[in-house]
């Protein structure tokens, strides 16, 4: 009869337990909505963990409350508790049921792993390049973009790789992360369900400049995404304010650089809007000093912005590109200001 | 006996101390020595440089960055010869005269005993606690103020690259100056003590093993002044990024070896001590489960620190030798160091928590009055671990880019290692049950670790998780868990081992009432700094960034606030062990009616332990059991104590 009691005081204390880790679990600010295909699938697997954990939690927290407040010696009671030593069926039980608990998720999990990568018939083929502290993405028509852009509902087959050290790519909506390995590229497959932008993060220490390395990832329509794409490679082989443009925003200068021409307002870095002044100081003609403070960003760095800063990926752009990006400043700085 | 004892020890005292000469000063073990032997060392570095680059032709024959690297193997050995922790050797290899059992570096008559080398286990092990301790407090303030950084989105107090050095040698020391050597600290004190031995098998080891403690640790603290700043690339220190790292990174890379060193000399003393010393009678199924879990530990420490010293080496190789073990743009394979490092940190993991599932046992047993529950059950799961912790480095890997076939298997032994852990846990609970329960310090830390401890291993099951963990591994969330296992795990479980054995280490009481008020800030801070954590973590807030999205900034001031608050905890502790020790209340020899051995001799115990050699009748855990006994102390008495030092 004692021992039902027992069990009837635990199992109550267990049920308000889990009642209020299942409320922390509701209301609590876990996961953000999944924006991708494989982010459903990765939160289907947290939410079954989870109740997996409070069913745990709330049972051996349970019987932690449960024998704090029932099994406490009298303050002149010297005497021992009874002799008990084990209990092997109880034992027995406590090593097979957890054992087919974790068994099962490690199942779910590798069904989820083998799911969500899977690239599909045909997927956006996308090269992603890491390098302190920027990501630079290729599209197969040539175009390059700091910018990571998809189009809804169609598998994208991302090939990462870095240059110089290990880095991350993560979009925490997307529920996918890969590190970015120098020498090896690995594939990563995302397939967006939302539209919308989100935040694209470095979640590898990379050096001074990790917590910097920041984009986005924009999810756009398909057909949208194609129009895009298409500009991109007309915008380029135009004049070159124009194709200067393109390559400015599309390298996200805009994050770290203002611009007024470009209505860019970043504060990372100085700004580019009246850069006569450095050019003169550094003894160098306008087009040229841009040109190096884009190649080679350490060799002057401006007063009060340390160096190591500014990524030197865009030493990589095709020559036309990093051209038209170099008329584009020196044309619309002056008038800018 | 005692007087028999103290007299010896005079004798040989004096006869140590005799009238010196001024020469005999500057030649004597001690401080005095070491302000000629360090530079000498030095020199003996800087030599081996020039000498190299002179016969090999580069120039400049002076390279800052080599005689750094060089010295910090030198200038430790100076210190160490300086200190006289290889006197006994020396002289040995010199043929001078040795006296086999010369204990006139035994024992602590004063404080001064505690800053000398000292052969005696019981003086290692406060020199370690309190060695630890110190780096401790350094590693949290290092926190604090790097959550004083974070309070606020954007930078404020310190640059980045500082910011990556302060949460690196945070974690570094919290790790290998804090919680796997206290761990090596209590057992030194407690284990020669539970197995009924005099003293560890190799007393002068020990006592070298101790001395390079603190070389690491001042080695790690001080890279903070060289150029360029302190190692900055994490305590995992992955290269290629450790490759080109300004100069702080050698520390780190060196730093480890003495460290390392010193575990795998503790770890060895602990299994010859345990195998070869056991009292008449103390079989290994006899053996408390705090001895169980040292011998599991050492095994651990004794298979998988070479990997670790290893792959700092070659990193240190990669950087002053231009050898390119990890540089991609050589041949070099990055992901290897991942798998050298993990080969060693994962079960580094579990060195830094089966001490501290032994000493739990013994409190919960204790403490409750009952039999530990499943005694062969809870032994045997940590030769589980032990085995099963082999089996799942690579886990820290699942986003790394390795090869893929291998994550699924990896978390499978992963999960399952979730068992044997599982089954402590359980047993430990089943000990509880229907106890006696005193609630007192030892005990309320003893519980708040369960609980802690249950949550860490439950955010564990979600990392273990290849799926979940693609989107969890590299962000707070992993903060979150490693902090739940480490410190709601270990660190509750050192406090609890504390002020366990503070009355047998002190022969003094702590102040209970200061011990709960100690807890209860530690338990609820802890709580209220890391387990939001999880929530910013899985939203998308990265690990080891200076800075975050503004979004998360009023969680982030508030983990600030609590982890103050949780520095602050330790004032209460710090100052409860010092007051304490200094003015407390005599302890009796066994306050906790504790039955196994070290609570059968005084507090502190006699110089050599036991006076007479105990002999083991029983299991160690038999409360509630009419008449038992673990063991009896009217054996043959152990004669001299130079026949005693003749293990």
């Amino acid at each position: 009869m004692r021992k039902n009691k027992q069990f009837i005081h635990v199992a109550m204390i267990a049920i308000v337990l889990g009642a209020i880790a299942a409320a922390v679990a509701y209301f609590g600010n876990w996961l953000p909505a999944p924006a991708s295909r494989e982010a459903g699938r990765i939160w289907f697997n947290f939410w079954a963990a989870t109740i997996v954990s409070i069913v745990i939690f709330a049972v051996v927290s349970a019987a932690i409350i449960y024998s704090v407040i029932k099994f406490r010696a009298a303050p002149d009671d010297d005497s021992d508790g009874p002799s008990v030593h084990g209990h092997t069926r109880l034992e027995i039980a406590w090593t097979i049921i957890p054992t087919i608990i974790v068994v099962l998720l490690s199942v779910a999990s590798a069904i989820v792993l083998h799911e969500n990568s899977k690239a599909g018939p045909n997927p956006v083929k996308i090269q992603g390049i890491a390098q302190q502290y920027a990501f630079a993405f290729k599209y197969e028509n040539g175009v390059q973009s700091g910018i990571l852009r998809l189009p809804l509902g169609r598998h994208a087959a991302l090939r990462l790789t870095a240059l110089d050290v290990i880095h991350a790519f993560w979009v925490p909506d997307f529920g996918q992360k890969q590190d970015m390995v120098p020498g090896q590229t690995m594939t990563l497959v995302v397939t967006p369900t939302r539209l919308g932008t989100y935040p694209l993060i470095c979640s590898h220490l990379c050096g001074l400049g990790h917590s910097i390395m920041r984009t986005s990832a924009i999810v756009m329509e398909p057909a949208a995404f194609e129009k895009w794409l298409a500009d991109q490679k007309t915008a380029l082989a135009g004049p070159p304010g124009e194709a200067g443009k393109t390559v400015f925003t599309n390298n996200g200068c805009a994050a770290c650089h203002a611009f007024t021409a470009a209505g860019a307002t970043g504060a990372v870095g100085p700004s580019l809007d009246d850069l006569s002044a450095s050019a003169t100081a550094a003894g160098q003609p306008l087009e040229d000093f841009i040109r190096e403070s884009i190649v080679a960003p350490n060799k002057v760095a401006a007063k009060g912005y340390p160096a190591n800063v500014m990524p030197q990926t865009f030493a990589q752009l095709p020559k036309d590109q990093l051209d038209a990006l170099v008329t584009y400043i020196a044309e619309n700085g002056k008038g800018g200001s | 006996m005692v007087a028999a004892h103290a007299e010896h020890h005079d004798v040989h005292h004096a006869s140590a101390q005799g009238p010196r000469s001024p020469l005999g000063w500057i030649l004597a073990a001690g401080y005095i020595r070491c302000l000629w032997t360090i530079p000498m060392m030095f020199g003996v570095g800087v030599g081996i440089m020039a000498l190299v680059r002179w016969l090999e032709g580069w120039g400049p024959i002076w390279n800052g960055s080599i005689v750094t690297t060089l010295s910090l193997i030198t200038i430790p050995l100076g210190f160490l010869g300086g200190i006289g922790a290889f006197d006994f050797w020396g002289r040995y290899c010199f043929g001078q005269p040795t006296e086999v059992d010369d204990h006139k570096s035994h024992g602590a008559k004063d404080w001064r005993g505690y800053f000398r080398v000292n052969t005696d286990h019981k003086v290692i092990g406060v020199q370690y606690v309190g060695t630890t301790i110190i780096f401790f407090m350094i590693g949290g303030l290092l926190a604090m103020i790097f959550r004083a950084e974070l309070a606020q989105p954007g930078t404020q107090i310190v640059d980045t690259q500082t910011f990556n050095g302060l949460i690196s040698v945070h974690a570094a020391l919290m790790i290998f100056l804090f919680i796997v050597p206290v761990f090596a600290g209590l057992g030194n004190y407690v284990i020669p003590l539970m197995i009924g031995a005099p003293d560890m098998a190799f007393p002068k080891l020990n006592a070298l093993s101790f001395w390079l403690l603190p070389m690491a640790g001042i080695m790690m603290v001080s890279s903070f002044l060289v150029p360029g700043g302190a190692f900055a690339t994490g305590w995992t220190s992955y290269p290629p990024l450790a490759d080109h790292q300004p100069l702080g990174q050698v520390f780190f890379n060196m730093g480890v070896q003495w460290a390392g060193a010193s575990s795998i000399m503790t770890a060895l003393n602990f299994l010859v001590t345990i195998i070869t010393m056991r009292a008449p009678g103390m079989t290994f199924w006899r053996m408390p489960l705090l001895v169980w879990a040292n011998f599991t530990t050492s095994l651990l420490v004794v298979f998988a620190t070479p990997f670790i010293a290893g792959a700092q080496f070659f990193v240190a190789f990669d950087r002053v030798m231009h050898t390119h073990f990890f540089d991609p743009a050589h041949g070099g394979y990055p992901l290897g160091y991942q798998h050298i490092f993990w080969f060693y940190s994962h079960p580094a993991v579990y060195i830094m928590i089966l001490p501290g599932f032994g000493i739990i046992s013994e409190i919960l047993s204790v403490m409750s009055r009952k039999p530990i529950f499943g005694y062969r059950l809870m032994a045997m799961s940590l030769m589980g671990i032990l085995v099963l912790g082999f089996s799942v480095w690579a886990h820290h890997m699942f986003v790394a880019g390795m090869a893929g076939w291998l994550r699924v298997p990896m978390m499978l032994t992963t999960m399952l290692i979730a068992v044997p852990t599982g089954i402590k846990v359980f047993s430990w609970i089943a000990t509880i049950w229907n106890g006696k329960i005193t609630l007192n310090t030892p005990m309320l830390m003893s519980l708040g670790f369960l609980s802690m401890f249950l949550l860490g291993g439950l955010s564990g099951i979600y990392l273990g998780n290849v799926a979940i963990d693609i989107h969890a591994a590299e962000t707070y969330f992993v903060v979150a868990h490693l902090h739940y296992v480490l410190f709601g795990g270990s660190v509750f479980t050192i406090y609890a081992g504390i002020y366990y054995w503070f009355p047998k280490m002190t022969g003094r009481m702590y102040s209970e009432r200061l011990g709960k008020i100690h807890f209860w800030l530690t338990f609820v801070a802890f709580n209220l700094t890391f387990f939001p954590m999880h929530w910013l973590g899985l939203q998308g807030m990265p690990r080891r960034v200076a800075d975050y999205a503004p979004e998360y900034g009023n969680w982030n001031l508030f983990i600030s606030i609590s982890s103050f608050a949780l520095g602050a905890s330790t004032l209460v502790f710090l100052y409860n062990m010092i007051n304490s020790w200094v003015r407390g209340p005599k302890a009796p020899g066994n306050p906790w009616r504790a039955l196994t051995l070290e609570w059968l001799v005084t507090s502190p115990p006699p110089l050599f332990n036991f006076e007479q050699i105990p002999t083991v009748v029983g299991h160690p855990y038999e409360y509630g059991v009419k008449g038992a006994q673990h063991a009896i102390l009217n054996g043959p008495t152990t004669g001299t104590p130079a026949k005693v030092g003749a293990h």
